[in-house]
Order: structure tokens, then sequence, then C-alpha cells
């Protein structure tokens, strides 16, 4: 007898112990055919840009982590280390989030938008950038865009106020601040227009 | 006769204009894309894409990731290190420590001669917390080296420290840095340390009114956004080496004399894009020990190896200004100044290249000067150029002429008007100068303070000081201040440009380091012009060492050194096309191949929109594709040739140039400085809460000419960011018995935010070709962030009528001046 079948079986969907082989097998085909298999202890199910990702995480994994050092979305930065820049702000199930002050393991289920997927997606907020010189070093540049894209979401035609709010907690060292709200402000208005034309 | 590539004639024309200290001689007639203002980023798509790579982002096969234990004393020295748990760790692949017998004493790190020498890859003694000493672990992740780390067990012997300037000064205060200045804590290099001209006391005698002040400036640090790090990988016996660095050179120049000697040509650097660094993260031997000790484990474990230091580690570093400024200054009740006379004791200059009185040298007719710089050593961080190492004497201009403005009651633009010279003379002297060196006899600064007060509404704002309430309650209060525009690193730019086959586009090959002033983007306008070429068909490759390296660090010289370095390859190859247009375009076995210009001289020719004309008749044409596409890759071998075809096969189009700047870090200053900066800000002051609201902001710059317009004017609202949230918010601040800092992360230190600084921001430009760049350019990056960060000490006393001697400018020591605390 081998050590497993010594040890017995166990089902993966409900947990329940077998003698043999034979007994596991007759009981998934009887009572859990067809059904995915369940999730393993760390492993999380994420949307990413449209795209699905099944990670096994680490407890201490962040989702900055794992986007940008597992997936290799570099787009998203690590300015500060704990969530005072911006730099890595991403958009979970709508909202921005600090991707360094998410842990992964929680993100389990949930829709993640990054710079990349608003790149891709053809938003007028990185023409609206680059036309304005509204980044110089660019480090921190994919989280002001993000943090944009969040707030254009939500208010399609923001104030200047409104736009300094969402933007508060966004770090720039080469101060480029005056440029987003003109690249900003410019995205809106293209937008509105997109949508008084039908195009989205 | 030909040296390589290059005729005497163009070596000529290369070094006539190396020295440049005078006027442009030859400057475009007429311009396109050079100083145009609506041009696109080159780099704009991909960083607002977050497809621009930095070397944080670096991720290899089986890379490892090295981290360093921080000293937890101020001066320390390692008795006892036991590292045994941390080599059992699962996951730590590497330990190195300081003892290691194959580790050198000491390795070449890029310090200037007479400094700290040669520093030795990863010290045992600590001479400040925080540094990175004694053990570096690689480890599988971050993770797991910085738990590897909590269970190194070390015996510190704790040494003395010091923290103040003035107590370190002091003869009975122990050694900061004992090993190395083991006479005192004073240290005069005896480079810079004092400036004299004429005589102060003959100055105090004749002057009318004499004041002495004293003001304090706490230490700042550069935040660079992108954490220092590196990655080192050995592919054989060549290092493969990405650097965050703004002098890639030094990078491959020390790494040439590490680990027994590498041959340069074995060595592959890549310098992505960096998350700015404002020159700090330039020259320290934290830059390049942990890089030694990368390549050290990375070829000890064959695996590629990534350092990054913590952001808390990267706060260590101060700028330069970090003491006391003591000041004896003599004029007359108009507001002539007859003397200066400044004593500044500063902490860690590891580069004191600046006398506090430069800028009352280079910019005054003050006649008698006399300025001292102490650098004294405590046990905090390397203090080097932070935007920049001219910080301590635009901060003493700033209150000089503000004191001697608010004394006299006199508007301190008048004031800077009635000292403007150079070296003691007037402005007729001054004029004689730009007369001598072929410049226009334009009055910089009184453009710019013209300029400046029409657009900040100047004679409305300005007040005496502590007399303005405005009706929220709050205090109003208005400043000037201004100086010369500067560049004046020493050093050299060299650049390549080559014409690639099939298309006829041209690329620029050189090191990259870009820092964000969009460089790359002037280096191709000016191509562009030189070559009449469109602007979409230069492009500027960066990232890969082509052996080209620019003048660096490139936020500082770019325009004057690297400029000119790219017009001379331009015009070289220009040169090279011509005569290749009119020559035959190939010369086989089978004989010569028609010019694609018969008939022609290469001056009958020129170049337009990418397009090769006749002058005489511009019908006659080719556009460079054209000209260039017809050899292909393949050259006249293809087998059509043999088949009786004839193929044109145009010479490869390459030049390459180089320039070298000697500026005024040479003692002896051959270019005076001609072009001025204003800066006018208007603040409020809440007398109850102590904060400083500013509400406006005018810079006038006189950038000589303006090459990239959008990228002065980014330089000037970014600096104001930068130099208002210095002077508002920005000091590390240590325990004075432990000797601890307490504020190193972006929490607990404030720069600003959007909202600290959502104030208009005026950025006007003044063209007026008195730079000794190409073109009359000067440079602008280090400018106004190092000029703007004292403005608010006299902008607080304007509103308040009560001076503040320490910096930066914070609510509590508003209201202790006003006696409310």
């Amino acid at each position: 007898m081998t050590e497993q079948a010594k040890a017995g079986f166990t089902c993966p969907y409900c947990g329940k112990r077998f003698d043999t082989f034979d007994e596991l097998k007759h009981d998934i085909l009887t009572s859990h055919r067809g059904m995915p298999l369940p999730a393993q202890e760390g492993q999380v199910r994420l949307v990413i840009n449209g795209q699905v990702h099944v990670v096994q995480v680490e407890p201490e994994w962040t989702l900055y982590h794992l986007i940008h050092d597992h997936l290799g979305m570099t787009g998203s930065k690590q300015f500060c280390d704990r969530g005072a820049c911006g730099s890595c702000t991403v958009i979970m199930d709508g909202f921005p989030v600090l991707s360094c002050m998410v842990l992964a393991i929680e993100c389990d289920g949930k829709t993640i938008e990054t710079v990349e997927g608003v790149a891709r997606a053809g938003h007028p907020l990185i023409e609206a950038y680059v036309e304005h010189h509204a980044m110089q070093c660019g480090y921190c540049t994919p989280g002001f865009v993000v943090t944009s894209k969040a707030l254009l979401d939500r208010n399609p035609d923001p104030t200047e106020d409104e736009i300094r709010d969402a933007l508060s907690g966004n770090l720039c060292r080469c101060g480029t601040y005056p440029q987003h709200i003109i690249a900003v402000r410019e995205a809106a208005g293209k937008l509105s227009g997109q949508k008084d034309n039908g195009e989205v | 006769m030909t040296v390589g590539i290059h005729t005497d004639e163009q070596i000529r024309k290369m070094k006539e204009l190396q020295d440049n200290l005078r006027a442009d001689a030859s400057p475009l007639k007429r311009f396109k894309h050079i100083g145009e203002r609506s041009g696109r980023r080159l780099d704009g798509h991909k960083k607002a894409c977050g497809e621009a790579d930095y070397t944080m982002d670096v991720q290899l096969p089986g890379m490892l990731h090295l981290r360093f234990l921080d000293a937890p004393y101020p001066h320390a020295k390692i008795a006892r290190l036991d590292t045994s748990r941390a080599e059992q760790l699962p996951g730590v692949r590497y330990v190195l420590r300081y003892d290691n017998p194959e580790l050198p004493e000491r390795a070449s790190m890029g310090k200037l001669p007479g400094l700290f020498g040669d520093p030795p890859p990863l010290p045992g003694i600590a001479h400040f917390e925080g540094e990175p000493v004694g053990v570096a672990v690689a480890a599988d992740t971050e993770a797991i080296a910085e738990e590897a780390l909590t269970l190194v067990e070390v015996e510190w012997e704790q040494r003395p420290f010091n923290l103040d300037v003035i107590r370190a000064r002091e003869d009975d205060a122990p050694l900061s840095y004992p090993e190395i200045y083991s006479a005192g804590n004073y240290w005069n290099n005896g480079m810079f340390n004092e400036l004299v001209q004429g005589d102060v006391k003959k100055g105090f005698k004749a002057s009318e009114r004499i004041i002495e002040f004293e003001f304090f400036r706490r230490g700042h640090t550069w935040i660079g956004p992108e954490r220092p790090c590196g990655v080192f990988r050995w592919n054989g016996d060549c290092p493969e080496v990405w650097v965050k660095q703004q002098r890639p050179h030094l990078v491959k120049k020390n790494l040439s004399t590490w680990y027994g000697g590498v041959p340069m040509n074995k060595i592959q650097l890549h310098c992505l894009y960096q998350g700015a660094s404002f020159g700090g993260w330039i020259q320290v031997q934290w830059n390049m020990g942990p890089l030694y000790c990368a390549g050290f484990v990375a070829k000890k474990t064959g695996r590629p190896v990534k350092y990054a230091f913590t952001r808390r580690e990267d706060f260590y570093g101060e700028s330069m200004d970090n003491g006391r400024y003591r000041f004896k200054v003599g004029f007359s009740s108009d507001g002539t100044i007859l003397a200066v006379e400044g004593v500044s004791t500063i902490a860690n200059q590891q580069w004191p290249m600046f006398n506090i009185l430069n800028h009352f040298k280079e910019n005054t007719r003050i006649p008698h000067l006399h300025g001292t710089t102490e650098s004294v050593w405590v046990n905090k961080g390397p203090a080097v150029p932070t935007r920049c190492e001219q910080l301590p004497t635009t901060l003493s201009m700033t209150m000089v002429f503000n004191r001697v403005a608010a004394e006299c009651r006199l508007d301190p633009v008048e004031v800077a008007l009635k000292n403007d010279g150079y070296e003691g003379h007037d402005m007729e002297g001054l004029d004689e100068a730009k007369r001598q060196r072929g410049f226009p006899l334009v009055d910089s600064l009184r453009d710019c303070v013209e300029k400046g007060k029409a657009a900040f509404g100047w004679d409305e704002k300005r007040h005496l000081p502590g007399t303005r309430r405005l009706p929220n309650g709050r205090m109003h209060g208005a400043a000037f201040t201004w100086t010369n525009e500067w560049d004046d690193s020493l050093g050299t730019g060299e650049i390549a440009i080559r014409i690639e086959r099939n298309d006829g586009t041209a690329s620029i090959l050189a090191m990259g380091c870009d820092n964000g002033v969009d460089a790359e983007n002037t280096y191709c306008r000016i191509a562009a012009d030189e070559l009449g070429m469109s602007l979409e068909d230069v492009h500027y490759n960066q990232q890969i060492d082509p052996g080209f390296f620019r003048m660096s660090p490139d936020s500082s010289t770019n325009c004057s050194v690297n400029g000119w370095a790219v017009r001379h390859a331009a015009r070289i190859l220009k040169q090279q096309i011509l005569e290749a247009a009119v020559s035959p375009t190939a010369k086989t076995q089978r004989g010569e191949y028609r010019p694609a210009f018969p008939g022609c001289a290469p001056d009958d020719l020129d170049i337009e929109d990418s397009v090769i004309f006749r002058k005489s008749d511009p019908s006659v044409r080719k556009s460079l594709a054209e000209f260039v596409m017809e050899a292909g890759q393949s050259g006249p071998i293809s087998s059509t040739e043999n088949a009786g075809f004839r193929w044109a096969f145009t010479e490869p189009f390459f030049a390459f140039s180089y320039h070298v700047q000697l500026g005024s870090y040479n003692p002896e200053n051959p270019r005076p400085h001609l072009t001025r900066q204003a800066h006018f800000v208007e603040v409020e002051v809440d007398t109850e809460t102590g904060d400083v609201f500013v509400i406006r902001v005018v810079n006038v710059n006189d950038v000589g000419k303006a090459m990239n317009p959008m990228s002065c004017e980014g330089q000037q609202y970014g600096g104001t960011v930068m130099g208002l949230s210095r002077g508002r918010f920005e000091e590390m601040i240590y325990d004075p018995v432990t000797g601890v800092m307490l504020n190193g992360n972006l929490l607990d230190y404030k720069i600003a935010t959007i909202r600290d600084v959502d104030c208009p921001i005026g950025t006007i430009l003044v063209e007026s070709g008195m730079g000794y760049g190409p073109y009359g350019s000067v440079g602008i990056g280090e400018d106004i962030g190092t000029v703007m960060t004292g403005i608010l000490a006299p902008a607080v006393h304007n509103a308040i009528g009560v001076w503040i001697d320490d910096h930066p400018i914070t609510p509590d020591k508003v209201l202790k001046a006003l006696g409310k605390i």
C-alpha cells in the first residue's frame, strides 16, 4: 500500500475524506462534476485591464508588488513606499487606490485598471499630458494619469478646484502641477466632445 | 590630411568655439524648430503611458535583491558581527560582510581629489545614523533580504558625535570623521573657501550705514522620486550594468578599476530614464559603493543583482546650504552697497565649490567683498549639490539685498538695479565686457524687472513692511529677488549623428541621462535646423552606451555644452552630405556612378525639410531618403550589380563632435555673467496660525535664446514649486540626544503638493542673446528652484514687519516672530 493510500484521499472541493481513490473519483463525478476547482489558499483571481489573472500570492505582497514585479506592468511606480505620493495609484472597482497600501491577497475578485489600461483604451488624457508637458522626469506621471482618469470617470467636467482636490495626494518633485490642471481640463473637453458625437 | 573621418578644417571649426568665451560667431540665419513653442515632448507618450523604463523597473531572470544594514547610531564602529542566522534563512543567497577579505579596503568611487579619497565599498564605521554599513544581504526577494538583516547581530562601539555645525566648529568638539579629518572638524580645502575683492575695511569706513545680521538654513534634501538603485549582471567577464546616474561616464570610469580591472570596452552600460535626483545622487560614495557590492555579489552568485535603497536611506543626503550665515553690510542711504563681509558655516560640504559671495562678485558692482565658506563635518549625511551648489550664495543675495532695501525703506528692485554690474564694475564696465565679447548691449536686469513688474503689478502691491492688512484679516507681503543665470560647470560633451540607410532619418547617438528637462528634444531641434531636416526625421537614441558621453549632470549644462556639440556635429554632417551629393554616388570596379546633383558644387545646394535642392533652381531636388535609399543595407555588392544594373552607393554619413566648457568654476572666471533673472512673489500671512499663503509668483528669466520654450517654462514653474516647498516646509529633523533622523519619509518630511502651490505662476522668458551657449543661450534648469528657496523670508518680512532668520519659514517661526508663542 502506498503512503498516499494509507493516508486516504481528500476531496479538493468539499474536504471530505475517502479511503480509496475510486471512492474519491466517484464522489467528484457525482457531486462536483463540471465545477471549477476551489481556489487554493493564497490564490487570487483579478481582472486587470480587461484580462483575467490567476496568481498565487504571498501574504505580504502588496498589490503594487504583484502588478509591478510579478505581472511586469511597470507603469505603476513606487516613490514613497507608504501611501504618501500617489505614484502607484490604480483604479480598483472604480475607485483610485494606492497599490502599495493594498495587500494583494485581499484583491480576489477585484477589477483593476492600471496606466497601461488607460493608455491602451486611447484615453484623451494621454495626448493631453503629452501636449501640455504635464511631466518632466516622468516617474510620478502614471500615478497622475490614473488618478485623473478616476476623477473623470466619476466627474466628467471637473472644475480646477476639483482637479486640485483629486490630485492633492499625488506628489511631483519636478513641480509640474500647473500643467496637470490644463491637461485634465482639456481631456475632459475632448471626452465631452466624443460623447456629443456619439463616440463613447 | 584627415584624422579619422574629419578633415583638418572640420577639426578647426570644432575647436574654434571650444572655449566659448564670446558670443556665438555664426548663428543660424533663421530658425524653424529651435524656439518653436508647440513641440511635443519626445518622451511624452512613453512617460504618460507608463512605458518609459527606469532602473527600478528592471527585472532580470534569476535576479537577486541586495539590501544593506543601516547604522542605528550617528557615529559607531562595528566591534563584533554575527551573520550566521541571516545566512541560514531560506532564500538568502549571499551575505557580504565588510570584513570579507576579498573586498578591497578602498575603491575608486568617483570622488574629487582631496576630498574623501577612495572609500571602502562597504564601510565598517558609520559616520551618520542610517548609513549603509557592515553587511549586505542578497536574497530572492527584497522581503527576505530585509528579514535576514533583522537576524544580523552587531555589537557597536559607539562614539561621540556632532549634529550642529556651530558646536562642531569648537575646539573641544568630538571628531566627526576622525579617520579622515583627525585635526578637527573644520575643513578648508583651499579652493573656494575664501573670496576677496577690494578691501572691506575700507568699504565699511566709507559706508554711510552698516548692518549686521545672521540667519540659518536647515538641511533639506533632493527627494528623487526613483530611489537610488542599480542592477549588475556579468556576461562572462563583461559587466552589464543599469544605473540611476546623472553622470554615467563616472560609473564606467570607476567600474573599469574594480574587481582587478575591467577594460572599458567590455562594460555595457544602460542609463534608462531617471526619476530625477536634481544633482543630489551623483557624487557620494554611497552611490557607487552599493553598485560595487552588487557587482561583487553578482560575480559570487552567478546571478544578476539589483540593489535599491529604501526611501529612508535616500533621505540622508543633504543640500549644501545647511548651516549659519553671518553678514556685515556697508551701504549708502540710496541703496548703493559698498562692502559685504559674509561667513557661512555649513555642514558636510562634499564639494565646496561655491563661496557664499560668489554671486555678489559675479553680478554686482559692489567694490569690496570678503566671503568665507567654512565647511564643517558633523555626523549627518553628505551634503552635495542639490539643485544646486549655489544655494548658499543665492540665499545670501536674497537676504542681503532685501535687508538693505528694508533698512533704506527703498524698493528692492531699485536697490538691485543700482548695484548691478560685475566684479566691482558698474554697468558701463559690464557693457564693455559685452562689447569685447561680441554680445549685444542689453541691460538684462532692467529688461527682466520691467517685464516682471508689469506682469506682477509690483508698484501697486509693494508697500512698507507690516503695513497692509487685507479684508480677510491676513497680512499682505510682496518680495523680489534676483541674480544671474548660470550654466557654468566645467566639462565636455560628446555627440555623434548618423544618417540612417533606407529612409534618410537622422539618429543622434550619445549616452542618455534623462532627468526630465526635455534635453533630447532640444538636441533634436538643433540637429534638425542645422541639417535642414524635419523635426520628425531626427531622433535621439538614448539609453545605450555608444561611447559618446554627454556633459553631465544633464540637468545643469546641457544646452551650453551638449548643444554646441550637437551643432558642431550637425554642421560637419551637413557638409558631408552636400559634398557627397555632388560627387559620384559610388566608385566600384565597374566605374563611377553619376552624382545625384551633377555639375554642382556643395555650396550650390542646401537642405530644407529633409530635401536636398539646388539653391538657384529649387525644382532640382532630391529627398535625403531618396539620396541614401538606393544603397540600402546591402551596398553595391548586390547581385543586381553583377546582372548589369547599377546601384548607387552613398557613403555612410556619420559625424561626431565635442565641446569643452571652461565656465566660471575656473577660478579665473573667464566669462562675465551677462544675463539676469528676476522673481516676484506675493504672500498672505495668517497672524493667528502663522500660515504663509503664496498668492502669486512671477518669474522672469533671460535665457538668451529659448531653444525649447516649453521646457524653459517647465523649469520656471517647476523650480518655483520646489523652491517654495523648500522655503516653507523642508527640513530634516534629528533627535539631538540620539542623532537619529526623525522624519525620513514623505509623510513627516513634507514637500509641496498641488494644493500648496496653487497660485498663478507667471513665466516670462527674455531673449537677449547674451548667453555663451549656442545661439546666445544660457542655462535655466538649476536656477529657479535654487533662487526661489529664500524668497519667503523677505516676503513674510514685508507682510509682518519682522525678519525670520531661520529657513524654512514654518508657521511656528512666524508665530514666534510675532511674539505669540
